[in-house]
């Protein structure tokens, strides 16, 4: 067993961090919230040139042909500086739906997405299956498609969509344009600064060349997306816990109150050492959670259901903590402490929310 | 002992049932339910609607004008306003200030101020805390100059709840730099509308405008506006505190917020959100009967005290709890969020709990307040473990 990152490693981590700490601060990236959604396309450039775009992706797809611990890597870095572009939608999700694919279509998109020139979306939820994502009643008759998606992550800039439907009974994900007729999306920001929206897919003309997988792939390619999507989700709730605890520590040293810094009263120093266990216990279950996916182990999707409840408890545990001991300065916007609570509750409610996993856990 | 209302009590209830049938404002009431953001119209509307009931100082002697209920009543009153989602009775003035001028004020102060806290003419805030003074409020540095019959005031206050709708703000000033700090605050009331203040917005994390920086530049304020004596300032503030923290704990609008989330989670098949809202309406009972239990006391001439912090700490860990709930019933619906005013009638994302999901979002955001204001929890322990405990 070895429990130390590569070299390749460690430099991705510092490439990453480096680009947060000069181009990503706080105040650039409530900016880019504040007017666009959570997303700059110049930000994005960056991440193409970066070749950060291309990370998951196979070789002979042009991609780096990394996995799951270099992009928990990415994205622990990515939670501590509250990175809000779309890397989750497009080179984890879609990348991940499209990387299961061997068609022509699903290569050249993926090209598409590496180079930045194009955005894509999974839309699998609907409005009232709540966490059963294939239940679903989108679906395919006569060469048209017709349903609703809601909560599609970043329909705001998606180019195009992946649609989980149902053909007959049989699943099957096409690739559709945004900008095909009958296709149409409605945006709302989401709660962490990000963009969400429901497309509407009314008689869309869907013909067999724009399949990416039917059957059986189908839905085997959206529950590997679920995990591969929980584990980025949760690396990130990582990365947020770590800041959110140092943060804390920082403030209640240079806060003072009764004459003294108030990280002196005990009180406050056992919530922060709680929150620093909170991190570092969720950052153990990561380890394994990445470890097992990268291996193609079998029990991985247990773990990262485990992974996943472990992450809706602590961070919020750790989010709230961390509010609470800034005071009032905690539930203000102009500070960043109160945006990773927020960060941690959609990350909760992503893909299944630690009610969901527990129940999941236990029956796996 | 008796778990029962007597008939009295029964009449009563029914009064303010009425009330609520046919006075309490339409409009307001239909906002409330549907969850809508109400506007500073729309709270002076309720606040006068109570006044005209004679309701208005539900919890103030008859000689201020007063209703001069027991407190049986005024829990029965705030019962009932609870389950019918009223919108919370602004403390500023009928719980805070009001309370202080009566007990402290001089004639005219009383004269001046009191009728129109009860009609709802005057909005007041908040005016403790600073940027340097939260949980250590008494180290304040606002300070109040004596120049002739005038104070000249100089400071910032912060985290002013509602300042940007208030016609007055009573402060916490210092007027003396004395050696124990307590003894230099003296508690003046200031005009608003007085030259040299400026109101700030302070956004919080809901995306709501709910505080405010207060400014003070050479504010000329009265003398006369100065309440008991100079100096004396913290004795009042902590008698306010004390009242402050009560009702603090909401429990018929939790029970109200409950009653909805069960009714939304009937159908649910997650067991563990069952059980996780059975083991909060417990708490909510136990919460309940502490307040009666407090409230008894007082009937028998107790007052509040140590026991308030009790009160604070536990429902405002309820009242944050429920709101966790209505997160977790939402589910990933939660996401679209286009902030607490909630969505244009016209464009709502296709989830059937669309509203719900983001009125459980602003105020799972809101609420972490009530652990912050008032007294931090963490201070309400630090009260209990001396006073109660004797630590
Ligand atoms: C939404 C909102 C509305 C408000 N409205 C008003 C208003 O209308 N008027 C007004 O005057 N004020 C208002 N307040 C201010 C409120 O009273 C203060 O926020 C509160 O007193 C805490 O002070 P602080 O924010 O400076 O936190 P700090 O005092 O800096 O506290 C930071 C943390 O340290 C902890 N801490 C501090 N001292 C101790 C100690 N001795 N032992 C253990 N822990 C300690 C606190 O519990 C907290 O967790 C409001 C606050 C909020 C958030």
């Amino acid at each position: 067993m070895n429990l130390s990152y590569s070299d390749e490693q460690n430099m991705l981590r510092e490439q990453v961090l480096k680009f947060c700490e000069s181009d990503y601060t706080f105040d650039v990236r409530e900016k880019i919230v504040e007017s666009n959604y959570g997303h700059n396309p110049e930000t994005w450039k960056q991440f193409a040139d970066l070749g950060w775009l291309a990370v998951p992706f196979s070789e002979e797809n042009g991609g780096f042909n990394f996995g799951p611990i270099e992009l928990a890597v990415i994205f622990e870095e990515f939670g501590k500086a509250l990175v809000a572009e779309p890397y989750l939608a497009n080179v984890v999700m879609s990348g991940s739906v499209l990387e299961s694919s061997s068609n022509e279509l699903a290569k050249q998109t993926i090209s598409k997405i590496i180079d930045g020139t194009t955005q894509v979306s999974v839309a699998f939820s609907e409005a009232n299956n709540g966490y059963n994502f294939h239940d679903i009643e989108t679906s395919i008759e006569d060469g048209k498609l017709n349903g609703v998606k809601t909560v599609v992550l970043n329909a705001s800039f998606a180019n195009s969509f992946l649609v989980y439907a149902r053909n007959g009974d049989k699943p099957v994900i096409y690739l559709v344009d945004a900008k095909e007729a009958g296709v149409s999306v409605n945006s709302f920001s989401t709660v962490d600064g990000q963009n969400c929206g429901d497309v509407t897919f009314e008689n869309v003309e869907v013909g067999e060349s724009s399949i990416i997988s039917h059957d059986n792939d189908a839905s085997q390619a959206i529950n590997a997306m679920l995990d591969l999507a929980n584990l980025c989700i949760c690396a990130e709730a990582v990365g947020g816990m770590t800041a959110s605890y140092l943060k804390t520590v920082q403030y209640t040293k240079e806060r003072e109150q009764f004459g003294q810094p108030i990280s002196n009263f005990q009180v406050l120093q056992h919530k922060m050492v709680d929150m620093f266990m909170e991190a570092e216990v969720s950052k153990s279950l990561l380890f394994k959670a990445m470890l097992q996916l990268d291996g193609k182990d079998d029990e991985a999707s247990k773990t990262i259901s485990g992974l996943k409840a472990q992450i809706g408890k602590s961070s919020r545990q750790v989010g709230q903590a961390a509010v609470q001991l800034h005071g009032g300065m905690g539930v203000s916007d102009e500070m960043s402490i109160g945006h990773y609570l927020k960060r941690f509750t959609v990350i909760d409610a992503l893909f299944g929310n630690r009610n969901y996993h527990l129940n999941n856990f236990s029956n796996l | 002992m008796d778990i029962n209302f007597s008939d009295a009590d029964n009449q009563f209830r029914q009064e303010v049932k009425d009330y609520l049938e046919n006075k309490y404002p339409k409009h307001v009431k239909e906002k409330q339910n549907n969850g809508e953001q109400l506007t500073k119209q729309d709270m002076i509307d309720y606040h006068k609607s109570l006044y005209e009931q004679g309701w208005a100082g539900y919890n103030w002697p008859v000689e201020y004008g007063g209703t001069g209920w027991s407190p049986t009543q005024i829990y029965i009153f705030q019962e009932e306003l609870g389950y019918a989602n009223t919108p919370t009775i602004l403390p500023f003035g009928l719980n805070m200030v009001g309370p202080v001028i009566y007990t402290f004020g001089n004639e005219e102060q009383k004269k001046k101020f009191l009728p129109d806290i009860l009609e709802f003419n005057t909005w007041w805030c908040q005016g403790y805390s600073e940027p340097g003074s939260g949980s250590d409020l008494a180290s304040l540095k606002t300070k109040a100059v004596r120049d002739g019959d005038h104070y000249i005031v100089n400071g910032s206050k912060t985290w002013t709840t509602l300042a940007q709708n208030a016609d007055w703000i009573f402060c916490l000033v210092r007027t003396e730099t004395t050696q124990k700090k307590q003894e230099g605050i003296s508690f003046l009331l200031i005009d608003m509308k007085t030259e040299g203040i400026e109101v700030k917005p302070i956004i919080t994390i809901d995306g709501d405008h709910e505080v405010n920086s207060v400014f003070f530049t050479d504010v000329k304020v009265p003398a006369e506006n100065l309440i008991g004596e100079e100096g004396k300032g913290w004795t009042y503030a902590k008698f306010l505190l004390a009242h402050e923290r009560f009702g603090i704990a909401g429990v018929p609008n939790q029970k109200y917020s409950l009653k909805l989330l069960k009714e939304r989670t009937k159908d649910f098949a997650d067991d563990d959100l069952k059980k996780k809202i059975a083991d909060y309406e417990i708490e909510l009972l136990a919460l309940e009967f502490t307040e009666l239990r407090t409230l008894a006391a007082l009937a028998n001439g107790g007052h509040p005290g140590a026991e308030s912090s009790i009160i604070k700490i536990k429902g405002t860990e309820l009242q944050q709890r429920l709101t966790e709930m209505y997160v977790e019933a939402a589910g990933q619906y939660i996401l679209p969020y286009e902030g607490p005013e909630g969505f244009n009638s016209n464009n709502t994302p296709a989830s059937n709990v669309s509203d719900f999901s983001s009125q459980a979002v602003s105020r799972y955001l809101n609420f972490r307040k009530t652990s912050i204001y008032g007294g931090s929890n963490e201070i309400q322990k630090n009260i209990i473990a001396k006073a109660i405990l004797g630590v």
